[in-house]
């Protein structure tokens, strides 16, 4: 049957010009798959595989562009790998990585294939969980207040002789109170840690977000031991409920423990 | 004749010397504020800690995200300019200094 389209396709010196593939992750399968219109971008679009042996990348058509990591791309992103990841082991790629022919994937899978190889293998049944823990500090605070001997005693000198209180005694109760917390959250957090590690495969502490986390971690777990390690958590989170509150999320793909230097260069026209 | 032009150029060679020199100091400062995103990208992270906490609804999330992404858009453009890698567009397994 003619394409009423075909025309113009036909005519078009270079009719993908602006396509390329968004690339979400790398599996290994040797079946091409196709895991609905979940892609990235306005248009709802297929995500598929595309082949090199048996190691496959995980993309969806997309004009050429940048992506702002803003929410709802990086939503779309992380949706695709959870849908693979309910199926495969999946190696992560970074937030709008964009190749522009099926070549140039060819060219990444077959350029890389023994480090995604061998980084799939480790990571084959392993999940990875997102671990928070937030505190209350002025709440803290006054346990500390109440609690510690020597804070105590300054801050009643203090207020006991607002006049002559000096600058340097304030000074001290702030670096008191100060170190104090320190030590209450890094108590904690090795708590936590010791509790986790026995039911986890590894773990990586990153830089807490704002003035309130005082642990913003990830664990590396086994499929078959997500329910140890769900339990384990929610003890923990019992364990403080007066104190802490725990933001667990996952399973994620193991973003962060995944790293493979990538040789990419730009690809401009 | 060397000194002497410079005898008579100071006033202008002089103060033009020192400006040039405090211009590189400051466009040294003023480019790195210009082309680097780590700040940006705390800053989106908390901003996303804040909704996820309930601290913030999403009217003033997106609000807020909007213009983080303008800064990080104007980052982009600087770091092109400048001749400088930029993240994001498209990519290819690099050619160069391969075996």
């Amino acid at each position: 049957m003619p394409d009423p389209n075909a025309d113009v396709v036909a005519t078009s010196d270079t009719p993908h010009a602006d396509e390329g593939k968004y690339v979400y992750c790398i599996i290994k399968t040797p079946e091409e798959r196709d895991f609905g219109p979940i892609g990235i971008g306005e248009g709802g679009n297929r995500v598929y595989t595309v082949h090199y042996g048996d190691l496959a990348a995980v993309v969806s058509d997309t004009p050429i562009r940048i992506y702002d990591p803003t929410r709802e791309n990086v939503l779309a992103h992380e949706l695709v790998n959870e849908t693979v990841m309910r199926e495969f082991t999946v190696i992560p790629m970074s937030f709008g990585t964009i190749f522009r022919t099926k070549d140039d994937i060819y060219e990444l899978l077959k350029s890389t294939y023994r480090a995604f190889d061998d980084v799939l293998e480790k990571m084959r049944d392993k999940i990875e969980f997102g671990l928070k823990v937030l505190w209350d500090r002025e709440k803290v605070i006054g346990r500390l207040e109440a609690e510690d001997e020597e804070i105590r005693r300054l801050k009643d000198e203090i207020t006991s002789n607002a006049q002559s209180s000096t600058y340097f005694a304030r000074m001290q109760l702030g670096r008191l109170i100060e170190g104090a917390l320190e030590n209450t959250a890094t108590g904690y957090v090795m708590d936590i840690h010791e509790s986790l590690k026995p039911v986890a495969v590894a773990s990586r502490s990153n830089k807490p977000i704002g003035d309130r986390m005082i642990m913003n971690a990830a664990y590396l777990v086994e499929r078959s031991r997500e329910h140890d390690f769900d339990e384990a958590v929610k003890a923990l989170s019992r364990k403080y409920e007066d104190t802490l509150s725990f933001k667990y999320t996952g399973p994620w793909p193991p973003y962060n423990f995944v790293n493979i230097k990538l040789r990419l260069e730009r690809a401009d026209g | 004749m060397g000194l002497l032009k410079h005898l008579l150029f100071w006033p202008v060679t002089g103060p033009k010397f020192l400006i040039d020199f405090s211009l590189d100091k400051v466009n040294g400062v003023v480019r790195d504020e210009l082309t680097d995103d780590t700040p940006v990208k705390a800053e989106l992270l908390e901003l996303q800690m804040q909704l996820e906490l309930g601290d913030i609804d999403e009217a003033v999330y997106l609000a807020r995200e909007a213009e983080l992404m303008r800064r990080l858009r104007e980052i982009r453009e600087w770091r092109e300019k400048l001749g400088m890698g930029v993240a994001g567009g498209p990519v290819r397994v690099a050619r160069t200094g391969r075996e």
